[in-house]
């Protein structure tokens, strides 16, 4: 078993990434300011700290031996920052130095804490890049191509501090820049295509060779295609000749030779043959339906002599022909299926017969054999054989006999395989119709087709239209003030505006077409860095700032037109207090504003990218359980819908943060709670209970018992799973995994010179005793007495989240039972469970953090997290209700600074 | 791409810039997928340099694809009768499989092993080797089959399992390969007047720095650098772009066989291509799916009895078999123009493109009739080993080797330092060499 999991290797890096790049940003440069340490202080830190901290042991690189404190500069502030949170959490001085006594413990943190708050400015997002998903929604919004997807390969964006929208891990290299370039080219060849010279008339010619054969929809013989079934299905019905695609969206004659073929069934069809020709794409899935094609002609054919018919008709680009058959006499398509065995059937006993004995070979009308062998011409040569029988026996081939309405019955189902056994009866013995010849020549003329008329209208939504007398450069300015609003979020200059103006000019004067220059605007455009960066100033956010910040936060794209109108007349970051008469500044709008744009179901984008990353829900898939746990693709589907769900319900319906801990309902299928949580859930209260509602696979909102095993955040299949590795559980992974995530206390990363855990399974028999070696070493207890018992604690959840009572392999029991640093003891994960529950504003507090490190895109400094931590009290004061708390976090200073 | 990133770094060095500076470049490098083909590997000296997959969606007949007899000298199995002549430039292998569940769904493992859609083995090698030619890795089609959200319609799967994109126009995979005259000139304008209006957006982000302060500015010094970057390729690229294009004297038919009745004409097209592709180093990887549906095919005027997938589902029929076979024995013959086309072409000191790529053949689905994904029939040729046989697995023993240990195998070959695929930790390189 592996108790170390990657965590010693991986996370290293990106954390000191972020100390090296993150922190130096956060004061401004010049400006230097000292603090001398009082003396009271340093002697505190003399007699505690000193022993192992000064400046020449350095223990852990940690020197506290310094008469002054530089707070301007971000190595010395963040090694203070250091000092205050272990000494804070009890971490340091170590136990077995002896305690800090309170007063000294108290003094030393004021004084900490006083000077971090006076010495750090609310603030610190630098520029920050669109990410990877908040790009792709921004190109559909912007450019009203609401199915775009980035290209396979584009760049994916780096992870920093859990997330992939953190500014500083949003870094751009020139092979980015490059594929922000491709994009932004392919999308104006979609708007503003490149002007293809004037088509030449082209004649193509079909024979029978070229027309498609699918399934048994069609045969060849005598030089003639045939067609046989009326099937709605074109593989099944339809033909279409493969080698013609055409290029040039236009108007076509289209010339068809075709006749009736009756010989040989001796009997005849009255009527007219309805030969319907439809345009289909020559890409489009054989699986189609005519219906999904646009009907041409339809070509009445009256003769068995060959006759031509000829139309004129539209064709677009990418299309072919398609015929069918329309009133054929048989189709595949249920329930009609038997009709034309029948007919069949009362036209010819033989034929009857011979069906009976395929079908039926022992001659019990209970025993069919299956169908599905006969498929194809191979099927109907069994059929036919039985019918040039002299000996076939006739007995039973009356319409009424058992066997032979036994033999309807299974038509009548409509199995493809012999209706297509059928078809060949028909391309042999007729009524088929023939198709002997096509023809197509043009374009006589080019007609815009559906797809260009869309490209138009998309056109002018960028554009704009011309207004009548208007002149180009006019027009151009017009789109230009209209466009680049929207495309940099915030109102641009006229000297911007004028700047892309004289680059179209001058493209146009170098002999470029106005579709060339739209072409180049929109290329341009696309890579400044006003549109692929936000943030992009300090301070107080204005208007536009706040409405991007709100609406990427919120939805993941950019600001709809309800909060551009609004930033417009500077309604969000404005307060009103005089509209309710109070005095305290008053933030309703934007409050109003969150309200709507808040995520309301489980896949809504801010849910997946947010949840995805924070409870790593978005991984489970790569995640591949072993076999042994039986938990299938499906159920790890599941796994994500219930933790996702979750979030989502609670937000909805603002309920108390602790209901993430200890809920009293989840979001499953009754079968999947049985088979993970191994129990029989109630439906929720509210829920019919009727058989529909109990269907062992519907997904639904289920009520379990507070207090258990399972539910919350804490006994869910997908945080187990993140936390584990698919094939055994990590004790420190997990450990580490709940402080960073659901308390927000990250170990800092392994000192440098301890390698990975390299356990010695030969002495221990369980990962409890295989961990002591880290309580054992005293570079290592520091972190591992919080780490480890939280670890240990949830050891009876396997891989996949199922309670177990032993550890795989040995056998040995499980002993669930831990105590933390500060004594407190748990005997099992329902009392650590209730204990978070007692102490819900660790997990309050950390959720808020991760909110708003995902909303600002930067790590909240000190003086924001005292923000944060009163935000968390008060709305644990008015209830604790989620919904009300990202309200909050929206509201704060943190949120509305850049 | 990685070129102009190192190039790109060392220019930080040249200008001295501080360390922080060195930093934030290094910090770029990180967010680059391609880094990672910074420490691409060397195949040896005298090792093979190119590796082509080709699958079937529908499987391959097994009494019609393996032989009766095992090891040298076996009589040749009617599928294979295209390829006699090549017998001692392939071997055959039976009894592998990825110990996968049975089911269409299954398909797509043919190249990832054990799990669907997982990093497929022609991604893992041009993840490693690609980035040393113009496409890393080119994905082709011949018929066409279900629609994307039946699943199982890809055979190349990124390390994330983005299944990729598949060219199914053999004038897509000319144009790629042998840029037109028109398309040049499109080319030309675009990097020319793409060149041109970057410095209106250096001048316009100049005026946003200048605007910003001074923390703020260093982050948006990733922008101009970045700039810079993009400027210089499209420079290096304006600079080639009237080098001669080599004439493949090759002529496609003016309209793209892609319906499916015309796959098997589509895929003597692709192989054709796929040689000139190997021929002018244009590529080093490639996977080429063969795709099924329900289309009747014709052969010497004749139409078969039933559609391609009605026939896999041949329930034992004889006529049904005989004509199943007729289609994969027309994929084979295919080959064997590919085949000829590989060794008869010879690099500069006199090595056959046959020799210099192993060509693996086979699919994700052991027996169509069943839906059954063991025992996948298997074929590789050229690569310069020692062919000639059929190696026949008895998968019922537990240490049986696995599909996956012939792709370690053939990773080694390659120069891969590989010891592990999926389910698979060996390497058939005893068996095989």
């Amino acid at each position: 078993m592996n108790c170390s999991g990657n965590w010693h290797g991986g996370r290293e890096l990106i954390l000191r990434l972020g100390v090296s790049m993150g922190l130096g940003l956060l004061l401004s440069a010049g400006s230097v300011v000292a603090d001398d340490i009082p003396a009271s202080v340093r002697e505190i830190l003399s007699t505690s700290c000193l022993e192992c901290h000064d400046a020449e042991t350095e223990k852990g690189e940690i020197n506290l031996e310094k008469a002054t404190i530089e707070w301007s500069h971000p190595e010395d502030r963040e090694r203070w920052l250091r000092v205050l949170e272990v000494v804070d959490q009890g971490l340091m001085p170590p136990p077995k130095k002896g305690e800090l006594a309170e007063p000294h413990r108290k003094k030393l943190l004021d004084y900490l804490d006083a000077r971090l708050l006076k010495h750090t400015e609310i603030g610190g997002t630098p520029p920050r890049r669109l990410s990877r998903d908040e790009y792709q929604a921004t190109i559909r919004e912007l450019l009203y191509l609401p199915t775009f997807t980035l290209p396979t390969g584009f760049p994916n964006d780096t992870e920093l501090h859990g997330f992939n929208n953190v500014a500083e891990g949003l870094v751009l290299s020139s092979p980015h820049l490059e594929a922000y370039a491709n994009v932004a080219q392919s999308v104006a060849d979609e708007i503003f295509p490149p002007v293809e010279p004037p088509p030449k008339v082209q004649r193509w010619e079909a024979g029978p060779e070229d027309l498609v054969l699918s399934f048994s929809a069609a045969a060849v013989h005598d030089g003639a295609l045939r067609l046989a079934s009326r099937s709605v299905d074109i593989m099944r019905s339809c033909t279409w000749p493969s080698r013609i695609e055409i290029e040039h969206s236009g108007t076509y004659r289209i010339a068809v030779d075709a006749a009736k073929f009756l010989a040989g069934s001796g009997r005849g069809f009255d009527r007219a043959m309805l030969l319907e020709v439809y345009a289909r794409p020559v890409s489009a899935t054989d699986r189609s339906k005519v219906g999904d094609f646009r009907l041409l002609n339809t070509i009445e054919v009256t003769q068995e002599q060959v006759q031509t018919s000829t139309f004129e008709a539209d064709l677009y680009k990418g299309e072919t022909v398609l015929f069918r058959w329309s009133n054929a006499e048989m189709t595949h398509d249920p329930p009609r299926v038997h009709e034309a065995f029948e007919t069949l059937a009362r036209h010819d006993p033989r034929f009857l017969a011979a069906w009976l004995k395929v079908i039926f070979p022992s001659g019990n009308p209970k025993k069919p054999r299956s169908t599905a062998p006969l498929r194809g011409r191979n099927g109907w040569e069994a059929v036919a054989r039985h019918m040039a029988d002299s000996e076939l026996d006739l007995t039973h081939a009356s319409m009424d006999s058992a066997l032979a309405k036994a033999f309807f019955a299974v038509a009548a189902k409509g199995k493809t395989s012999i209706a297509d056994c059928l078809c060949s009866y028909y391309h042999t013995h007729g009524p088929a119709l023939e198709i002997h010849r096509l023809s197509i020549e043009g374009p006589s003329k080019l007609v815009q087709s559906p797809a260009d008329r869309t490209r138009q209208a998309l056109q002018f939504k960028i554009t704009g239209k011309p207004r009548d007398g208007q002149d180009w450069e006019a027009f151009v300015r017009d789109m230009l003030a209209r466009f680049l609003p929207r495309a940099f979020r915030r109102p641009v200059s006229e000297d911007t505006v004028d700047s892309y103006l004289a680059m179209a000019r001058r493209h146009a004067q170098a002999g470029n077409s106005p579709s060339e220059c739209m072409h180049l605007l929109l290329r341009n455009i696309l890579v400044s860095p006003r549109f692929l960066y936000r943030s992009l100033a300090s301070g107080p956010m204005d208007d536009w700032d706040l409405a991007t910040r709100l609406s990427y936060f919120l939805t993941q794209r950019p600001p709809d037109s309800t909060l551009i109108d609004l930033a417009e007349r500077n309604r969000l970051s404005i307060t009103r207090s005089s509209e309710t008469g109070s005095q305290k500044p008053e933030y309703w709008v934007i409050r109003r504003e969150a309200e709507r744009l808040m995520p309301k179901v489980r896949t809504d984008p801010m849910i997946q990218s947010f949840v995805g990353q924070w409870l790593g829900t978005q991984s489970l898939h790569e995640i591949m359980p072993d076999p042994k746990f039986n938990f299938s693709p499906d159920d790890i589907d599941l796994a994500r819908y219930e933790t996702e769900s979750f979030f989502t319900a609670i937000l909805n319906r603002n309920q108390p943060m602790e209901t993430f801990i200890d809920p009293s309902f989840t979001y499953a299928s009754i079968g999947f709670v049985k088979r993970n949580y191994g129990f029989t859930p109630q439906l929720a209260r509210g829920t019919k209970n009727n058989a529909a509602n109990r269907t062992p696979s519907k997904l639904q909102r289920l009520a379990i018992p507070q207090g258990g095993r399972y539910g919350g955040l804490l006994g869910q299949a997908a945080i187990f799973m993140t936390t584990a590795n698919g094939v055994d559980t990590q004790p420190v992974v997990r450990g580490v995994w709940v402080l960073e995530n659901l308390l927000g206390m990250e170990p800092p990363p392994p000192p440098e010179n301890v390698p990975a855990l390299t356990p010695d399974t030969q002495k221990a028999q369980t990962p409890r005793e295989l961990l002591t070696a880290h309580t054992a070493d005293a570079a290592c207890v520091g972190c591992h007495q919080r780490i480890d018992p939280v670890g240990l604690v949830l050891e009876n959840y396997d891989p996949v989240g199922r309670w177990r009572t032993t550890w795989p392999g040995t056998g040995e029991p499980i002993d669930p039972s831990v105590s933390l640093s500060d004594g407190t003891q748990f005997a099992d994960p329902t009392e650590f469970k209730a204990w978070l529950v007692e102490n819900i504003d660790l997990f309050t507090g950390c959720l808020a953090e991760k909110l708003m490190i995902y909303a600002t895109g930067r790590l909240p400094n000190y003086a924001e997290q005292q923000e944060i931590k009163s935000i968390v009290q008060q709305n644990k004061a008015r209830g604790n209700g989620f919904r009300d708390l990202i309200l909050a976090l929206v509201e704060s200073e943190t949120f509305r600074t850049n | 791409m990685v070129n102009s990133l190192i190039a790109s770094l060392t220019e930080g060095l040249d200008r001295g810039c501080d360390r922080r500076h060195f930093l934030r470049s290094g910090a770029a490098a990180l967010a680059l997928p391609a880094m990672e083909a910074l420490s691409g590997p060397d195949p040896a000296p005298d090792g093979p340099r190119n590796f082509v997959a080709i699958g079937t969606y529908l499987g391959w007949h097994q009494n019609a694809f393996y032989p009766k007899q095992t090891g040298g000298g076996y009589e040749m199995p009617a599928t294979l009768m295209p390829i006699s002549g090549f017998r001692d430039d392939f071997t055959i292998f039976s009894g592998l499989d990825h110990r996968a569940p049975n089911g269409h769904g299954a398909w797509s493992n043919f190249l990832c092993g054990k799990a669907p859609k997982s990093h497929s083995l022609d991604q893992v090698i041009a993840d490693a080797i690609g980035a040393q030619s113009r496409f890393p890795s080119i994905q082709l089609t011949a018929g066409v089959g279900e629609s994307n959200t039946k699943g199982g319609n890809a055979i190349s799967f990124t390390r994330q399992g983005v299944a990729l994109p598949m060219i199914q126009r053999p004038s897509v995979f000319y144009k790629q390969l042998f840029v037109s005259k028109a398309d040049r000139a499109r080319s030309e304008y675009l990097l020319k007047s793409g060149r041109s209006v970057l410095d209106l957006v250096w001048e316009d982000a100049k005026r946003l720095q200048g605007a910003l302060p001074a923390r703020d500015r260093d982050k948006l010094d990733e922008y101009f650098e970045s700039l810079r970057g993009v400027e210089k390729r499209m420079g290096r690229q304006l600079e080639t772009i009237h080098d001669p294009i080599p004439d493949p004297g090759y002529t496609l038919p003016n309209y793209d066989p892609i319906t499916p009745n015309l796959q098997i004409e589509a895929e003597a097209i692709m192989y054709d291509l796929m040689a000139l592709a190997l021929e002018t180093g244009s590529t080093r990887v490639m996977s080429f799916f063969l795709h099924g549906l329900g289309q009747v095919f014709s052969f010497d005027g004749k139409a078969l009895g039933s559609g391609y997938h009605g026939l896999s589902h041949h329930g034992n029929d004889p006529a049904m078999i005989r004509d199943l076979v007729t289609i994969e024995t027309a994929h084979i013959h295919c080959l064997a123009g590919f085949l000829q086309q590989l060794k008869a072409k010879k690099n500069p000191a006199g090595k056959s493109l046959l020799e210099d790529t192993i060509v693996l053949l086979g699919t994700g689905m052991g027996d169509a009739s069943r839906h059954s994904n063991a025992n996948l029939p298997t074929l590789v040729a050229g690569g310069g080993y020692k062919h000639g046989r059929h190696i026949s697995v008895d998968r019922s023993k537990p240490d049986a080797p696995l599909l996956g240990d012939l792709y370690i195998s053939l990773m080694q070959r390659l120069g891969l330092e590989a010891d592990q695929f999926s389910n698979a930790s060996r390497n058939m390189n005893e068996l095989f060499g």
